[in-house]
This record gives structure tokens, C-alpha cells and sequence, in this order.
């Protein structure tokens, strides 16, 4: 059957002056998301690239913070904003739990064996979020930022979208800072460059890992906190996000930070974009392809070497 | 080998014998899932336990497999017999196809490339109005009162012990074929790549092509499960069949086993997939979930104390009691190591 | 050194086995040596204590939020068929206890869960009919329901769907099966028709129609009912379609959905979706003001009371086919104390596809006590041919037709105001007026 839209699709026709506010607007959106995606993307890529550790259980780390934000703003009333600083600190604790009660014991175990115990937590953790609370779908709406936007002639902009993209920025650098300018995260880039020379230079590299671990957990606690206000929570929500983040982490290069955020930038356009030319449909195919073709021409990632 | 052998013998005859001790449909079910997730997990142990090369796509190929077979028998009326055939090779052109820019890409690149080109064919699947897209296709369900003789040209039974024999049969095959390949000429370049990939290339193996060759057995096997699987279920989706579900279950029970030797995946399979059938049939109906906490529990617990996946526990006692062989004292030893 | 081995090797395939053998005899203590094909035949109506029949349901995954729900409006039923409710006494089975032709044998209710994956929501119904079930109900998503009703056909159980919408589950010519809730062939047909009341009645002009739908077998089969309803009728009644905006499974924005949707600048937009992405989806609406005259959703996460809760007032003005509102209540008895019943258990109103679900085991509960027998082909008999009084729908009744669809529309338009559910159309039954169009969104308070 032929719609009256297949003919004007913005592939075959001359954009008109509407068409450019749309995909004006369309790129606001697409970039917004992939702040979203870099969010997510940031944690998961210390782990990867420190550890050589696939983290299964990344999405559900998401998932129960933004199940506390839930709480914390249903139960005290706090807003999702306030309540950051608890679901960083939160999640931070989850991750260090997590390295010393199950990664420390499979961390030497080949390749993939790390992969089934995250796997083995993604399972519980999702289960008892529907043990805990139901299965039901939650949603905040009505935070602090929720709902409201910013017009920029006729491009609209959600608030909350604009606080968790400024966040991004602010978390990734404060990442990089971390990494670059400390004493404990330059351990951790000797750990991750050659974890036996490391130890041979002093360095606990178990505690390096708990830290990782944590800083990792912090990352996704605040993602969660700033992605509960405007996203539906319930149990398997954290789940949709660890794929796209494991292809904006490879695309980026494993272990790089400024390559997550990049990364989730490009599949945010990508998305965004491709499934306005294309088809909505076909959105995640098109970020697929993409990491496809940027693989073909850097092997590593865009930032990897 | 000789000792493969019988180690394998006994792992079929145990398999055999289950249908003849209890007929119980959950149980047989649960060994014809085993027994097609085991030959799975083999044929992902080809390219990912002998060459190094991990793959988070596998349900490509199966997934191909099953769809050929179906619309062959859906479309054309043909026998899946040969659509299990003819699926095998187009999942292997496939492989061929994908292998070519991805062989390039080493460790997690690959692996998630692999799963970014299953994602692709799912969504393809997903829109191709000739295999019914979204929507699926239930098979056509021959007559109930078949003759045995055209049931099994249909490949359709009523019974689910013919299956657990075909599935057996099936996965006999496939594992004297791995363990064949494990120790021929092909198996030790591809160890030889998985070691070192600029070793083997210095000592004048071309790993690419090995790879290509581990790459098409294991797709054009992994197309044979997944006929099996829509013949067996009689309905499929690309949702079900292309999910990374079913890529992670074979990559994990095949870890749970251990990688890279012939009987991990076997063992991961018998302990994965009654498992997670057990706490379901068990738990499942209280939709509390349970079930899946008690199973992603189980699983924790055995990686965090068998990290080497439970072959490491044949091993250590094969190691205990060579020890014993030797050394005399082996008693002492085996309780004092335990 | 073999001997281990072969100990562990055994001991790992034999304890599975065993265990998961236990676990099916425990349930079925009676059911162990017996054939497969008929384990039903083996029992005596005329003794038996309990009348099993089985449920597949997604109690976990991702539409585990549903599946619970709908569990617990089948737990409902339960009682009521097993209690002594003479307040319902309209309500088939209520006022005595069990299944009186049958020795008030009681109902037990086996619940089993798919997860959404339809290989075990096949393996689960063969499971179930091992058991002994005399009947299975289930299975919500419609690709879970296929395999397992083929399963049921295969051993000759009548399977009972409650909610399960795709046209082409009572297109396969099984025998065994019938379907409670309106298709999405009849739900089509009725939004139109709706549209039509509209514009006589309200003069809202609504011409142009879209549709956004889940890319799976849920949202193209709506899709396709309307490309095929405008091709055969209402286009020629002045509606067009123009244009549709799938979305893939599991999606995470909805940013450029809504953006397309906007850029089609449809009067009437049909939805196809689930609770997680219309929830997104009006989110959306609201930030870039997209408000069409009317959007009409095809059963699925509208109808979930949830949908008020999360969006609260920005809920409001949203239309669909439901079996359920809740301010039909005062008109109707029988379903207010269903409702009351069901809200003890789970804290929220019923909605369609609970009540569907619901019903579905009330018809499979009658028809085994009509037909006093737990033989599959009897009760399949009485299914058939049974007009099943069912007070708690604004129809009353159930009946299914050749192919096992009810033939009696069993749900009416609902449209959210004020965080209500009412009932809007058919005129007869309605409980308010509908709103239309739909207020811009700076418009409203």
C-alpha cells in the first residue's frame, strides 16, 4: 500500500523549509540521546578496558538506580536530582560488593567465565527488582524537570534530556580528570596496561579493581538518577541500554572514555537520523551498521590504538 | 582418544537410556533442547574454543537455518530434510560473507560485531514480507494419522522420542566431527591462531583462511540446529529464533562446560538447560521470578567456585587419580587436596 | 580414573533428570505410568476432586508486569468458582461451590510462565496437558499462543485464549481453539466506526488517519487490519491513511517516531502499543505538542491502569477498545464485586485484558461442567455450542462462531478523562461524552 508520505520522503524530494526545521529538530534529538547513551557508555568501558571484563550486569546496576530514584521521590518525596548523590554512592557500593564477591573469584578464569558470573547477577538482579516490587511499570512525572522545555525558535527541547546531556559532560570529564590527574587513576591505567608489571610497581592492583568496580557503578548510578526522570522504570528497563552501550564502548575503543561518549553520540544521531531517512524501524539496524563500517575503517574504535 | 571415546560412548548411552527410564514429556523435552543446544555449543566451541575468535551471533546461523527449512517445507511443500541441508549452506555463504571484514577485528571488536550483523539479519527478518515478517510462521501440520515413514520425512512427530533420538544422533555426529577436527591438522593451526596469531602466520599457516573453514563448519552446523529447533517447536519468529538470547546461551553453557574442549559443551548443556527448566517448572508459576533469581544465583555460584568451567572438575580428578596411579598414596591426597 | 567420571557424568545427567521428573510427579502424583495420548480419558468425572486446567502466562520477562496481573484476575475467578457467592449468583458457577455437576469438584488453576518465548510457552502447554489439565488458558502475547494452542490441538485439550488480539489465531482452522477477546480484524472496524460517530455527532472532521505500531506480530497485524478495512470500506467513507510509523521492539526514545507521527499531520492517530513505549510516546506528544483530534489504541498498554498512574493528567484524552471501565461499575453488579475482588489482590482496577482473561477461565469452568466430563472433545463440544452468560460484559455473553472467535464484541471504546477510564461508545452504554478533538497541550490545565 503507498502512503502519501513514501513520495515526500525527505530521500526523495528537495527538502522544504518545514523539513529543515524537522531535521533540525531531529539532530537536537539524536544528540540528546546519545548524551544518554555516553551516560550509560562511561561505566561500562572502565570496566571493559581496565579488566578486559564484559559487565552483564551493567543494565541492571541502571535499572536499580533508577529504581531508587523511584523510591527516594515517591516514599521522601526527594526529587530524582537530589537524590543523585545517594544512587552514585549507592551503586558505587553495589559495584565494590559486586568485584569483591564474585569478580575477584573469576577474574583469573579464562576469557568469558567473568561474562557467565555478570550474566548469573544480570539474572538475579532483574528477578528480584520483580520479587522486590513488582514487575509493574513505574514512571516520575512530575520532578522537578519533568515536562518542561526550552524552545529555540521552533526546535523544542525537554529539560530533563538538557540536565542529563550537561551531566554527561560533566561526568565524563570528571572521569577523564580522574583517570589523568590522580594518583589512583594513574593505577589504574598501569593496571589496565599490564596488570603483573603493575603489582611488580606497588600498586594493589585488587584494590585498582574494587575502585574500578565502584567508579563504574557510580558512573551508571547517576545515569540512572537523571535517566528515572524521564524514562518508564521497571525490570527489565536497564536491559535495552546494555546492548546499544556495548556497541557505542567498541565503537569508541575499549577503555576509552572520550571514545564512550563519542560513541554514544554517533549512535544517538545515528538512530535518530537514519530512522527518519529510513524507517523508525530500522534505527537499531542502522546503529549496527554503522559500528560496521566504523570497525572496518579503525580496527580499535575511533579512539583506540 | 581412546578414552574420549569412552567418556563420549557413556555420555550417549546415559542419553539413550533416558527415554526408557521415564517418559515424562518435560524431562524428554528438556533433553531434546539440551541435546540441540549441546550441538550448538560445539559448533561455537569450532570457531570460538579452537580459533580464538569469540562470537556473539551464533543465533545468525541457526536462525537461517531454521527460517530455510521452513520456508522450504511452508512455500514449496519440500521436505525439511532438505531445507536442513540447504539452510546449512546458506548460513555457511553468510558466514563466508561477514567473516570476509570481520576476520580483520581482534577480541571484542569481533565479538561484537558478530552480534551486530545478527542484529542486522533479525531486523531484516523482521521486515521481509517473504517469510512472513513479524508475524511468523506456524508450520503446516501434517495429518495426525501419518504413517511413521512420511512423519519422518516431515520431519513431524507426535511422540518426542523420535526426536530425542534424531537429536542424538545429530549430536553424535557433530562431536565425533569435533573431536576429529580437535586433533587433525586443521585443529592444531587453529589452536596455533588462537595461541598466537602472528606465530601461526610466521610458521606459514594462513590464519584467515583457517578461520574461514572453522567459521563455515560452524555456521553450516549451527543452521542444522536451528532446523532442528522449528521443526521440533513448529513456530518461529525472528524474535525467538534471532534473539541474543539464544546467542548468549550458547556462548555461556558452552563456558559453563569449558571452552575449547569437545565435551564442555555437552556438560554446560546438561546443566544449564535442566536447570533453567527445573527452577521454571518448579517456581515459574508463582510470577514472582523466583525462579530466574534462584537460577542466576545457581549460576554465580558455580562460576565463582569452578571458574574453569565444570570440565575443570573432570580434570582435576583425572589429575587426582593419574596421581594415584603413580604415586600409590593417592587416598591421603585426594582428602587432604579436597 | 574412568569410574569418576563416569560417576560424575552420571550423577550430573541423572539428578536433572530425576529432579525435573519429580517435580512433574508431585504435581501429578496419579499420572505416572499412563499413555500419553489420552491422559485424560483415565480419569472418572464422576470422582474426581479437582478440575485442573492449565495457564501460560509471561510472569517474568518483559511483560511480566501483565502477566501477573492477568494471574491474579484468573486467581479471581478461582474463588469465585470455588467459593459460595450467592451475591453473584448471575455469574456462572458462583453461587456454589466448584463445579457442581462434577461433584463440586473443585478448580485448581496450574500456572506456568513463557517468559514471551514462545519455545516455552510450547513446552509449558505439553507440560500442563501431561499433567492431566482438562483445558489450558493463556497466553497473552499472541506468538506464545500459537505454538502452545497447536500444542493443545495436537492432544486434543481445548485451549481458551482471553486476551491474545492477532486475527490470525482463529485463522489456523484449529479445532480446539477459541478466542474471548475482540481480534484486532473487529477492534479495527469498531475505531472507525467510532470515527464515523464522531464526526455526525461532534462534527470533528477526522479524515486522516495514522498508525504507529510495535514492528512485531502484535503491531503489523493492526497495521495490516487498517490498510485492509480502508481498502475494503471506510475508504470509500471518506477516511484515508496517510501514512505509518513502526518502531522497533524494545526501543529506547521514541524522539523520532514522534517527530514523523508530527510531520504526517494526521487527524486520527491508531496505536499499537505496549505500557513502556506509549508511556514514552505521550511523554513525547506532550514535550513537542503533537495532539491529534484522536488516538485510539489497539488493546495493549493503554488499557493498563498504570497508564493513569504513571502519566497521570497528561493521561487524559486518550481513547481505546476495552473490555473494562470502571465507572460501569454502578450499572453492574456482578462485575463491581469482581473488581472489588480483583483490587484486594492486586491493588488496581481491572482492566480489558485482565477481565478477558478472567472470563476465559469462567467459559472453560462452565463448559467442563456442562459437558460433566474432563474429556477434550466433549468440553470442546459444549464450547462450541454454548452460549455462555457473562454478566460482568456490557454485552453479556459469550459466543463463539465456526472458527472459535467471539462473536459477541465484547469491548467499547474508552477514552481516559479526569483519570478515568469511561466508556464513550457505542452510545448506549457510554458513561460520558467523548472529548474531541483532543485539547492542545498548553490548553490544557
Amino acid at each position: 500500500m503507498k502512503y502519501r508520505r513514501a513520495e515526500d520522503s525527505p530521500l526523495f524530494t528537495k527538502l522544504k523549509g518545514e523539513e529543515h526545521m524537522i531535521i533540525a529538530q531531529i539532530i537536537a534529538n539524536g544528540i540528546l540521546m546519545g548524551f544518554i547513551y555516553a551516560l550509560v557508555s562511561v561505566g561500562l568501558t572502565l570496566i571493559w578496558g581496565v579488566m578486559d571484563i564484559i559487565n552483564f550486569a551493567h543494565g541492571e546496576f541502571l535499572m536499580i538506580s533508577m529504581y531508587t530514584a523511584f523510591w527516594m521521590f515517591s516514599l521522601f518525596a526527594m526529587d530524582p536530582l537530589i537524590a543523585l548523590p545517594i544512587c552514585t554512592i549507592l551503586i558505587f557500593v553495589i559495584g565494590v560488593l559486586t568485584y569483591l564477591g564474585i569478580i575477584r573469584r573469576v577474574i583469573n578464569a579464562p576469557g568469558l567465565t567473568a561474562l557467565l558470573a555478570t550474566f548469573g547477577l544480570s539474572m538475579f538482579l532483574k528477578n528480584l527488582a520483580q520479587f522486590l516490587w513488582t514487575p509493574n511499570f513505574r514512571y516520575i512525572n512530575n520532578s522537578m524537570v519533568s515536562g518542561k522545555t526550552i524552545e529555540l525558535g521552533s526546535i523544542v527541547i525537554g529539560v530533563p534530556q538538557v540536565v542529563a546531556a550537561v551531566a554527561s559532560i560533566i561526568l565524563t570529564v570528571a572521569v577523564m580528570l580522574f583517570i589523568d590527574r590522580t594518583r589512583t587513576g594513574k593505577a589504574i591505567q598501569a593496571t589496565a596496561l599490564n596488570k603483573n608489571t603493575a603489582l611488580l610497581m606497588g600498586i594493589n592492583t585488587k584494590k585498582i579493581y574494587a575502585i574500578t568496580f565502584g567508579l563504574s557503578g557510580a558512573c551508571v548510578g547517576a545515569a540512572g538518577a537523571l535517566m528515572a526522570t524521564f524514562f518508564p522504570i521497571y525490570p527489565a528497563s536497564g536491559a535495552l541500554y546494555s546492548v546499544l552501550a556495548f556497541v557505542s564502548v567498541a565503537m569508541g575503543g575499549f577503555g576509552n572514555i572520550k571514545g564512550a561518549l563519542f560513541g554514544g553520540l554517533i549512535i544517538g544521531l545515528a538512530e535518530a537520523l537514519g530512522g527518519y531517512m529510513l524507517g523508525t524501524q530500522f534505527k537499531y539496524a542502522i546503529v549496527f551498521l554503522i559500528y560496521l563500517i566504523v570497525i572496518q575503517v579503525r580496527p580499535k574504535g575511533l579512539f583506540g590504538w | 582418544m581412546v578414552k574420549n571415546k569412552k567418556i563420549l560412548f557413556i555420555i550417549i548411552a546415559i542419553l539413550a537410556l533416558i527415554p526408557i527410564i521415564t517418559r515424562t514429556k518435560a524431562v524428554l523435552n528438556a533433553i531434546i533442547l539440551l541435546l540441540i543446544f549441546a550441538t550448538l555449543g560445539e559448533a561455537w566451541n569450532i570457531i570460538t574454543g579452537f580459533a580464538g575468535q569469540t562470537s556473539f551471533g551464533h543465533a545468525a546461523f541457526f536462525g537461517i537455518g531454521a527460517y530455510t527449512s521452513t520456508i522450504v517445507f511452508y512455500r514449496y511443500n519440500i521436505t525439511p530434510w532438505v531445507g536442513l541441508i540447504l539452510g546449512g549452506i546458506i548460513a555457511a555463504v553468510v558466514a563466508a560473507i561477514m567473516s570476509y571484514p570481520c576476520f580483520k577485528l581482534k577480541g571484542h571488536y569481533f565479538a561484537v560485531a558478530t552480534l551486530a550483523v545478527a542484529e542486522i539479519i533479525k531486523q531484516i527478518f523482521v521486515s521481509w514480507d517473504y517469510v512472513e515478517g513479524a508475524t511468523g510462521i506456524s508450520l503446516p501440520i501434517i495429518q495426525r494419522s501419518s504413517g511413521f515413514a512420511k512423519r519422518l520425512f516431515y520431519l513431524q512427530f507426535n511422540e518426542k522420542i523420535p526426536w530425542v533420538y534424531i537429536c542424538l544422533v545429530l549430536f553424535t555426529a557433530v562431536i565425533l566431527l569435533c573431536s576429529y577436527l580437535e586433533n587433525s591438522k586443521m585443529g592444531y593451526y587453529l589452536k596455533a591462531i588462537r595461541e598466537s596469531h602472528e606465530v601461526a602466520e610466521s610458521i606459514g599457516i594462513n590464519p584467515t583462511n583457517y578461520k574461514l573453514y572453522a567459521m563455515l563448519i560452524s555456521a553450516f552446523i549451527s543452521a542444522i540446529c536451528g532446523s532442528m529447533y522449528a521443526q521440533y517447536i513448529l513456530y518461529i519468529d525472528p524474535f525467538m529464533i534471532f534473539s541474543l538470547d539464544i546467542s548468549m546461551k550458547i556462548v555461556l553453557l558452552t563456558v559453563l562446560g569449558g571452552v575449547g574442549n569437545v565435551f564442555g559443551p555437552i556438560i554446560g548443556a546438561s546443566i544449564f538447560i535442566p536447570l533453567s527448566e527445573f527452577t521454571r517448572i518448579k517456581l515459574g508459576g508463582s510470577g514472582t521470578g523466583v525462579d530466574l533469581m534462584i537460577y542466576g544465583l545457581l549460576i554465580i555460584l558455580i562460576t565463582c567456585y569452578q571458574p574453569k568451567g565444570v570440565i575443570g572438575i573432570v580434570q582435576k580428578l583425572t589429575e587426582k587419580s593419574k596421581k594415584t596411579n603413580v604415586g600409590g598414596e593417592g587416598k591421603i591426597e585426594a582428602t587432604s587436596g579436597n | 580414573m574412568k569410574s569418576k567420571l563416569v560417576l560424575l557424568l552420571a550423577v550430573v545427567f541423572l539428578t536433572t533428570s530425576l529432579l525435573m521428573g519429580c517435580g512433574a510427579q508431585q504435581q501429578a502424583p496419579t499420572e505416572t505410568t499412563e499413555e500419553t495420548e489420552a491422559p485424560e480419558e483415565a480419569e472418572e468425572p464422576t470422582t474426581v476432586e479437582t478440575v485442573r486446567i492449565g495457564a501460560i502466562l509471561p510472569l517474568t520477562g518483559g511483560a511480566a508486569a501483565t502477566g501477573v496481573k492477568l494471574r491474579a484476575a484468573m486467581e479471581v475467578a478461582q474463588d469465585i468458582i470455588n467459593g459460595e457467592y450467592p451475591e453473584l449468583a448471575k455469574v456462572p458457577l458462583a453461587k456454589e461451590v466448584g463445579l457442581p455437576n462434577l461433584g463440586n469438584a473443585k478448580l485448581e488453576i496450574i500456572f506456568a510462565d513463557h517468559q514471551g518465548n514462545p519455545e516455552m510457552a510450547k513446552s509449558e502447554a505439553e507440560r500442563l496437558i501431561e499433567q492431566g489439565v482438562a483445558g489450558l488458558v493463556g497466553a497473552y502475547q499472541s506468538s506464545c499462543t500459537k505454538p502452545a494452542s497447536q500444542a493443545a490441538e495436537q492432544y486434543g485439550v481445548p485451549f481458551v485464549a482471553g486476551s491474545s488480539s492477532s486475527a490470525a489465531l482463529t485463522e489456523r482452522g484449529l479445532n480446539y481453539f477459541v478466542r474471548v477477546a475482540p481480534n484486532d480484524d473487529i477492534e479495527t472496524a469498531m475505531f472507525f466506526d467510532y470515527l464515523i460517530y464522531l464526526n455526525d455527532k461532534y462534527n470533528a472532521d477526522i479524515k486522516t488517519v495514522a498508525v504507529a505500531y510495535i514492528d512485531n506480530e502484535f503491531g503489523v497485524h493492526a497495521k495490516e487490519m487498517v490498510e485492509k478495512w480502508v481498502k475494503e470500506k471506510y475508504g470509500a467513507l471518506g477516511f484515508e491513511l496517510v501514512g505509518v510509523v513502526p518502531y522497533a521492539v524494545d526501543v529506547t526514545n521514541v524522539d523520532t517516531e514522534v517527530q514523523q507521527i508530527k510531520s504526517l499531520n494526521a487527524d486520527a492517530v491508531f496505536h499499537a502499543s505496549y505500557i513502556a513505549d506509549i508511556t514514552m510516546f505521550v511523554n513525547k506528544y506532550k514535550e513537542f505538542k503533537v495532539a491529534p483530534k484522536a488516538v485510539l489504541n489497539y488493546c495493549g498498554g493503554f488499557q493498563d491502569t498504570q497508564f493513569v498512574v504513571n502519566l497521570g493528567s497528561d493521561s487524559d484524552y486518550f481513547a481505546g477498545g476495552a473490555a473494562f471501565s470502571a465507572e460501569k461499575l454502578g450499572d453492574m453488579p456482578e462485575l463491581a464485586k469482581i473488581n472489588e475482588f480483583y483490587k484486594a489482590k492486586t491493588g488496581a482496577d481491572l482492566d480489558g485484558p485482565a477481565l478477558e482473561e478472567f472470563s476465559s477461565v469462567l467459559v472453560l469452568a462452565e463448559a467442563i461442567n456442562i459437558a460433566k466430563s474432563l474429556d477434550g472433545d466433549a468440553i470442546i463440544e459444549v464450547i462450541k455450542n454454548t452460549k455462555f452468560d457473562a454478566p460482568y460484559y456490557a454485552t453479556g455473553a459469550i459466543k463463539f462462531d465456526a472458527k472459535g472467535q467471539n462473536e459477541i464484541l465484547a469491548s467499547y471504546m474508552v477514552q481516559t478523562q479526569n483519570g478515568k477510564y469511561q466508556a464513550v461508545y457505542p452510545e448506549e452504554i457510554a458513561t460520558a461524552e467523548p472529548v474531541v478533538p483532543i485539547p492542545d497541550w498548553d490548553k490544557r490545565n
